[in-house]
């Protein structure tokens, strides 16, 4: 695929140094400050190479349009969706790829609610965008760039009031954490002294470039693996480099997967806290489903991406909810990801039950899902899902965002990929052996349509 | 029409209208990649969009891979004064200089301190033309650093090249108007360290400035105003990046900014004689005081940059324009209102004279100054025609250096079309007031038959 700019729901994406370009951060720095209309708008941003040059870029866009731009620094993504409506901004834009690898860098929009742009309100920013019709403002109508005090502190606050503190308090966990040379290397640490947490880490030097893949999948997480057993650690935290996802390691060393992570934080909220729905992607595993029904709350399914579960979260009234990947949302805090509030909620599960997390682990029911791609012309890719709708059209389909089947105990989940050109497929079933079967299933079914 | 104007010295324009920040970044990435991912310095002046913009030229800048160092607020000719020092391939001012607030601009120094030379100008202009920057992989991206302590070296070198001692002992007092530009924070340190009682005015870095940035007759009136209540020596008045300067006399009198470039002249050369620069259309009381001297005036172009160039290829000891600006190449290769106001200081001390006797012991000559309207494109065309008027012309010598500028035994006239606004300018400079006011009418009278 050709090295172009991502421009999608979530946000302008590309290489730092190719297809992503400061004139380009600017362009839609000016659409939006042209979209959201005079007033100030939060900036902050990841520690990758490229984020000061793209800040720079930000800034100047924004000012040119008459916006004052509220600069965060260097702060956590949750952070700065907490407090664009607290500072009173009119919207933020966050400089991060997330958890892309370094050479990428990103914006993404925040209203002034503090959610990501609906994928509507994208739309018409991108149309902004596109007409190139941008508000100038004379000089006397530029405003300087100003420092909000301290951000990150009132986020972690909200967080704070949230959970029984001084239940965990009691019981100190030691915890080791990766903060991915992120965002979390410079506010993690005082994060967890809230907790009096004993707590090593790694991932802590501030470079620019990353020691680590950023994305926390098992297979990542080897240094804070070696770390929680070698310092005795009753858990492993890790980061992805802009502090909005979280994974978890167990006191033996073991990932325990991010679906599972979510599971955690979704089984402490409707313990302690408050019951009613919670939502997940159409691609996230059954085991999430599990917990919500032993506490008998009903489960929605949202469209892939953040945004689409923030508004079905939002929709439906749910408490908890969030992205397989180990995004957690708990909307009492705010409706986005955000790897402090799960960590906070974990750290009280642990201290309520007095348990280890691979006790915790072992309670709830496993699947084995497992992730698989095809590489396919878009043409083919349309009417390859058209295929596997009709072939399962007598099952219980889901077509919100491709094609989902739900089956007794096992699922599938297909669809086109956003950001590559391929085709996903997820299937989970009680076995590997029922998961590789689906998928074998559908992948026949896609490939003979594709002539592969 | 838009104001923008992109040349090979820098862009300048109305901010919020020609100069946006997408021009302002390819600039800049055009001059990155000109420099080739070496080090650049960046300074800009105190003005409301000049943070703006230098956020935009940082942006430009590291994208192409280039190191900054960011003066923060800087005058040009201190940012220019360190290129050298630290050894910077190139500097970037962001100052509108003396033109009025809402106006901004870009200048391109090289690694000398002098503005970019007009043919490596013109190469970042080709690169801007092509769009073909260089882009650094994201691993080479260039870094920002910041530089605090620039003051220090620079006051060492100025307080060596001018007489500190004599200044110190004449134990003066001034009136310094920087405009709220550039200058302000440095005004301070600058008296001082020069043992001169200073009362600074308009000094605040409000973003806006305090009148018009040009240092002239008519925006020193506060200034003459102050020095009828507190008696001074001198009065200084400013453009917002210490680019250029005007003086009022210790008896309140406001002096045309012609004469301060004629004042250091007639100084300077009295200690060391040598080939002057200046433009093809300065006052001819530089030439006097120049012959007085026995020294040689070599003329240029319009345009700082070529006056720069020039005194490097004649090895010229002093280059200056009748805008109030003056450059020592043995100082620095910039036009510099600290070095001015050192050099003015200097002579009031070691000759023992008032300001007021500075301008009264230059030749006089009376300038006429007019406007012709005219649609840009065809001001070179009418030019052109009344270089072939000889009835017009008729014993005088002409020169087409920049324009057309006639001279006669007693005066001159220049017309020239000017880059910024759709007019012809008309300057007739003469002994008698009567003559040049014949000549700048037979001009113009001229000029708006052709078009």
């Amino acid at each position: 695929m050709r090295d172009t700019p991502k421009v999608g729901i979530s946000g302008v994406r590309g290489i730092a140094g190719s297809s992503f370009t400061p004139q380009l951060a600017t362009s839609f720095a000016q659409a939006f400050g042209t979209y959201v209309g005079p007033g100030s708008v939060l900036v902050g941003r990841d520690t990758r190479r490229s984020g000061p040059m793209i800040e720079n870029a930000v800034i100047t866009g924004l000012q040119s349009t008459g916006c004052k731009p509220l600069l965060a620094g260097v702060v956590p993504t949750p952070t700065l969706l907490v407090m664009t409506p607290r500072l009173g901004a009119r919207g933020g834009i966050a400089i991060t790829a997330s958890h892309n690898p370094e050479q990428w860098n990103a914006l993404k929009f925040i209203d002034e609610n503090g959610t990501f742009l609906t994928p509507s309100r994208a739309s018409e920013l991108y149309d902004v965008y596109h007409q190139r019709e941008f508000r100038m403002v004379p000089e006397h109508d530029i405003s300087e760039p100003s420092v909000p005090r301290d951000c990150v502190e009132p986020h972690f606050q909200e967080i704070l009031n949230y959970v029984d503190i001084e239940a965990i308090r009691k019981r100190p966990v030691k915890v080791a954490a990766d903060c991915c040379n992120g965002v979390g290397a410079i506010h993690t640490p005082r994060f967890l002294e809230h907790f009096n947490c004993d707590f090593v880490a790694c991932g802590l030097s501030v470079t620019g470039q990353f020691d680590r893949e950023p994305e926390p999948l098992p297979h990542n997480l080897g240094t804070l693996s070696e770390l929680v057993t070698s310092h005795g650690a009753d858990i492993g935290f890790a980061q992805d480099p802009d502090g909005d996802r979280l994974a978890i390691v167990d006191e033996k060393g073991t990932p325990i997967g991010e679906d599972l992570t979510v599971a955690l934080a979704v089984r402490q909220v409707l313990d302690a806290h408050e019951k009613g729905p919670v939502v997940v992607h159409l691609s996230t595993s059954r085991c999430i489903r599990a917990v919500a029904e032993s506490y008998g709350c009903p489960v929605h399914l949202s469209k892939i991406g953040e945004i689409n579960v923030t508004e079905k979260m939002l929709e439906t009234g749910a408490v908890v909810g969030g992205e397989s990947n180990g995004g957690v949302i708990i909307p009492a805090i705010h409706p986005c990801r955000d790897s402090y509030a799960a960590m906070a909620v974990v750290l009280e599960l642990l201290a309520k039950t007095g348990k280890r997390v691979s006790e915790l682990r072992a309670e709830i029911p496993t699947f084995v899902l497992v992730r698989d791609k095809i590489p396919i012309e878009i043409e083919d890719a349309v009417n390859a899902l058209r295929s596997v709708r009709r072939h399962y059209d007598d099952r219980d389909l889901n077509l919100m965002d491709g094609v989902h089947v739900d089956f007794d105990d096992r699922w599938f989940h297909t669809r086109i990929s956003n950001t590559e050109p391929v085709v996903r497929i997820t299937a989970e079933a009680p076995d590997e052996k029922g998961a590789l079967a689906l998928i074998k299933e559908v992948r026949g079914l896609i490939e003979g349509v594709a002539n592969i | 029409m838009k104001t923008l104007r992109l040349a090979n010295f820098g862009m300048q324009g109305m901010v919020g209208e020609a100069l946006t920040p997408e021009i302002v970044i390819d600039f800049a990435a055009a001059f990155g990649t000109f420099l080739n991912r070496e080090t650049v310095l960046v300074g800009r002046d105190t003005r409301q969009s000049s943070r703006m913009l230098r956020s935009a030229v940082i942006a430009g800048l590291t994208s192409t891979g280039c190191r900054v160092l960011d003066f923060g607020v800087c005058p040009t000719p201190m940012l220019q004064f360190s290129a050298e020092r630290y050894s910077a391939a190139g500097a970037v001012s962001i100052s509108g200089g003396h033109n009025p607030m809402g106006w901004n601009a870009v200048q391109l120094i090289s690694s000398t301190g002098a503005f970019i030379e007009p043919v490596g100008g013109d190469t970042v202009l080709d690169i801007y033309h092509g769009r073909d920057f260089e882009r650094a992989a994201w691993n080479t991206i260039g870094v920002v650093e910041e530089v605090n302590d620039f003051t220090g070296p620079y006051f060492d070198a100025l307080l060596e090249f001018v007489d500190t001692d004599a200044i110190r002992s004449a134990d003066f007092s001034a009136v310094i108007d920087p405009v709220n530009g550039a200058g302000c924070r440095f005004v301070e340190p600058f008296s001082k360290r020069l043992g001169v009682k200073t009362i600074p005015i308009n000094h605040e870095e409000s973003g806006y400035l305090a009148h018009e940035p040009e240092p002239r007759p008519r925006n020193a009136r506060q200034v003459a105003n102050l020095m009828n209540v507190v008696p001074s020596n001198i009065g200084f008045v400013a453009s917002s990046d210490m680019g250029r300067l005007s003086i009022v006399s210790e008896l309140g009198e406001t002096a045309s900014e012609e004469y301060t470039f004629s004042i250091i002249a007639n100084h300077v050369l009295g200690k060391q004689s040598g080939v002057v620069v200046t433009n093809c259309c300065t006052t001819r009381t530089i030439d006097e005081v120049a012959s007085r001297h026995g020294s040689v005036v070599v003329k240029t172009r319009v345009g700082q940059a070529y006056i720069l160039s020039a005194m490097a290829d004649e090895q010229g000891v002093l280059g200056g324009e009748g805008n109030g600006s003056v450059a020592m190449p043995e100082f620095s290769r910039a036009f510099d209102a600290f070095l001015m106001m050192g050099l003015i200081l200097e002579a009031m001390a070691t000759c023992g004279a008032r300001a007021s006797e500075l301008v009264a012991a230059l030749p006089r000559y009376h300038m006429v100054k007019r406007k012709v309207s005219g649609e840009s494109h065809r001001c070179y065309q009418a030019i052109d025609r009344l270089s072939r008027n000889e009835t017009w012309s008729g014993g005088g010598t002409p020169s087409t250096v920049d324009g057309l500028r006639v001279d006669w035994e007693d005066g001159w006239v220049h017309l020239r079309a000017s880059h910024t606004e759709p007019v012809v300018r008309v300057i007739s400079e003469s002994k008698s007031k009567d003559e040049a006011e014949n000549r700048a009418d037979e001009a113009t009278r001229l000029l708006e038959h052709v078009l």
